[in-house]
């Protein structure tokens, strides 16, 4: 930078009219953080990370021209000898510009700028098991899910994931059909009330669009050795067994006889779809 | 107990942060096809062509949101400017409720959402066009919107009264009060009783005979100035509307983090509670209208159809937000007004599909 522009930037500093800039510059700055560090999938859905990413890159650039321009203008104003502590638009007497605001200019900057700040310096959580349990755990996709269009069993038994499960069983529900095949699926850890110590769940969520509508689903397992109480809940588990049928809570249901239970660290995407 | 109050927590800014995530793309998208609109596209065009009829006027208002495909954020600045530029009340209030819903990209979200639901998306189309020009014709009974205007538009408006004053008369026109413009023509012409559009173009010409005017193009060729001037007006805009959306989107994750599921799913069977719930959820949350058909997949196991649909109706038309940057234009009696027409409107449709198609 030029030294005649260096002796501005300290009042520039003090005037505040870099908010603006900063506030949008900040936001940009955060949707291009969740994407380098995939946060980005524990938000949204992938099929809108474009949109995200895109957009990321926009206010990125959007509020790095508006700093420099804000910047341009103050040391202008500066020079002039108009020396004013406002947001001052220079061509405020235009009609097209009179923007009719509800909140003072500088209220939003700070909200956004502060949340900005809040998503910067924090990692989202992935949802738990206990939001599984107050969102409804079920081994069943409720009925306005999309919906198997068209039952195929083209997927082998030992390569179907947990999802592909549910959706298997939710096309034909007899547990009996599938006693003794092979399974091998990932999910984390669940004790839903009311089971014995031979029993816990694995559980996953499904996402649709965004964190907003995920909602978990699942399926009992049973373990011949050992207390299910060793495996804490919210531990990722990559589990390897077989099919049966077991009464639960008076009512069949599939579930699968443990052989394998390997911990595994969470999945960089918790999610399916 | 501690770790379910800090569960709670980290699930409210997961949700808070994926919801800002999801809508500030399309916020952005809205506002740049605003400051497009602004700067670089001839409105006189679009309003000169607009008709004037009580019924077909809004009935094409509601219709020329497919133009604009922003949420509901981006099309009260469109809509304010259109009203100051002299369009017909009519028009310009089923524009202000139709635009959020009739657009390309609502429409593809909708879809993207309801895949297996076609009728909701076929049903939200046709409800907001429905309501949007039935209440736009209601206000087409209002000659005069100038009361019903906040100051800094209503200024800007011609008195009607006096556009209405016949030629035949034989009083020069030198005889009444006003503001005229002389020398342009061979009378003198009333300069508040014409509309802006129709003053700024060349008045001494009548509106038949103005060819020039016809054969220039609807959009501006893009200068270095005008595209200073847009990114300016986007940075502000950006600014006013991102306030109020991370205000909604906060909102929205505290009553989805601390409503109990229980209550919600008690409500969300009754032919009536259910559609009420909605309502009231959908005026609170304030979500944009190009994401909220997801939010409202969220509730899609527990809620009626019925009610379903008036959120994605009700919602883009009257929320927390969009009553905040109506009071840019309207007075707030007239925003009771339209809170109430649409309200009922959308509860009596809603509710004949909870009775008779679900």
């Amino acid at each position: 930078m030029k030294n005649s522009q260096r002796k501005f930037i300290k009042p520039f500093l003090k005037s505040g009219e870099w908010l603006e800039g900063l506030s949008i510059s900040a936001w940009g700055a955060l949707l291009l953080k969740y994407w380098l560090t995939s946060e980005l999938y524990i938000l949204i859905h992938p099929n809108y990370f474009a949109l995200s990413i895109a957009g990321g890159f926009v206010l990125l650039g959007l509020g790095i021209w508006k700093l420099w321009q804000s910047f341009r203008q103050y040391k202008n104003r500066l020079k002039a000898g108009q020396l004013s502590n406002q947001l001052l638009d220079q061509s405020s007497t235009n009609p097209k510009n009179q923007h009719i605001t509800l909140f003072p200019a500088n209220l939003s900057n700070i909200l956004l700028l502060t949340t900005a700040l809040i998503g910067l310096t924090t990692t989202p959580q992935v949802f738990a098991s206990e939001t599984a349990l107050q969102r409804g755990l079920t081994e069943s996709l409720p009925v306005t899910r999309l919906q198997t269009q068209n039952f195929r069993t083209a997927t082998k038994p030992g390569d179907r994931s947990l999802v592909e499960w549910v959706r298997t069983v939710n096309a034909y529900p007899e547990p009996d059909a599938y006693t003794n095949q092979p399974v091998k699926v990932t999910g984390f850890v669940l004790h839903p009330p009311g089971l014995t110590d031979q029993y816990f769940w694995i559980a996953r969520f499904i996402l649709t669009c965004c964190a907003a509508d995920a909602y978990p689903i699942g399926l009992p397992v049973k373990i011949e050795t050992g207390n299910s109480t060793q495996y804490a809940r919210d531990t990722w588990i990559e589990l390897t067994g077989n099919m049966i049928t077991q009464e639960l809570n008076g009512k069949r249901q599939l579930t699968i006889l443990a052989k394998e239970i390997k911990p595994i660290p969470k999945p960089k995407n918790p999610y399916e779809y | 107990m501690s770790s379910t109050l800090s569960n709670q927590f980290n699930n409210l800014f997961t949700l808070f942060f994926s919801l800002l995530v999801e809508a500030i793309p399309f916020l952005l998208l809205g506002v740049l096809f605003s400051g497009i609109l602004l700067w670089f596209v001839d409105e006189r065009k679009l309003i000169a062509i607009l008709p004037r009829h009580p019924f077909f006027g809004a009935l094409v208002g509601s219709l020329v949101g497919f133009l604009f495909p922003v949420c509901e954020c981006g099309n009260v600045p469109v809509a304010r400017r259109l009203l100051m530029q002299g369009i017909p009340p009519q028009v310009a209030v089923s524009f202000l409720l139709a635009a959020p819903t009739l657009n390309p990209i609502v429409i593809w979200s909708t879809w993207v959402a309801f895949r297996d639901q076609p009728e909701i998306v076929l049903l939200r189309v046709l409800f907001s066009l429905i309501i949007a020009t039935t209440i736009g014709w209601v206000f087409s009974f209002q000659k005069d919107l100038r009361p019903l205007l906040q100051p800094a538009i209503a200024r800007f408006l011609p008195d009607p009264n006096l556009a209405e004053y016949p030629d035949s008369v034989l009083i020069s026109p030198l005889l009444k009060s006003g503001t005229f413009l002389l020398g342009e023509s061979e009378k003198p012409l009333r300069l508040d009783a014409m509309p802006m559009w129709e003053a700024t173009m060349n008045p001494a010409l009548p509106l038949k005979n103005r060819e020039n005017e016809k054969k220039s193009s609807w959009f501006v060729v893009p200068d270095q100035a005008g595209i200073i001037a847009m990114l300016n007006s986007m940075v502000q805009e950006l600014r006013e509307l991102g306030g109020m959306l991370v205000l909604g989107s906060a909102i929205a994750a505290i009553i989805q983090v601390a409503i109990p599921r229980e209550l919600v799913l008690s409500l969300g069977q009754g032919q009536i509670s259910s559609i009420v719930a909605m309502l009231l959820l959908a005026s609170i949350v304030s979500i944009c209208s190009t994401v909220d058909a997801f939010f409202a997949l969220s509730f899609a196991g527990a809620f009626t159809s019925g009610s379903l649909l008036a959120f994605l109706v009700f919602g883009p038309m009257i929320d927390i937000k969009s009553v905040g940057l109506m009071l840019s234009i309207f007075k707030p009696r007239a925003i009771v007004y339209l809170i109430v027409l649409a309200a009922q409107l959308t509860f009596v449709m809603t509710l004949l599909v909870n009775l008779y198609a679900s």
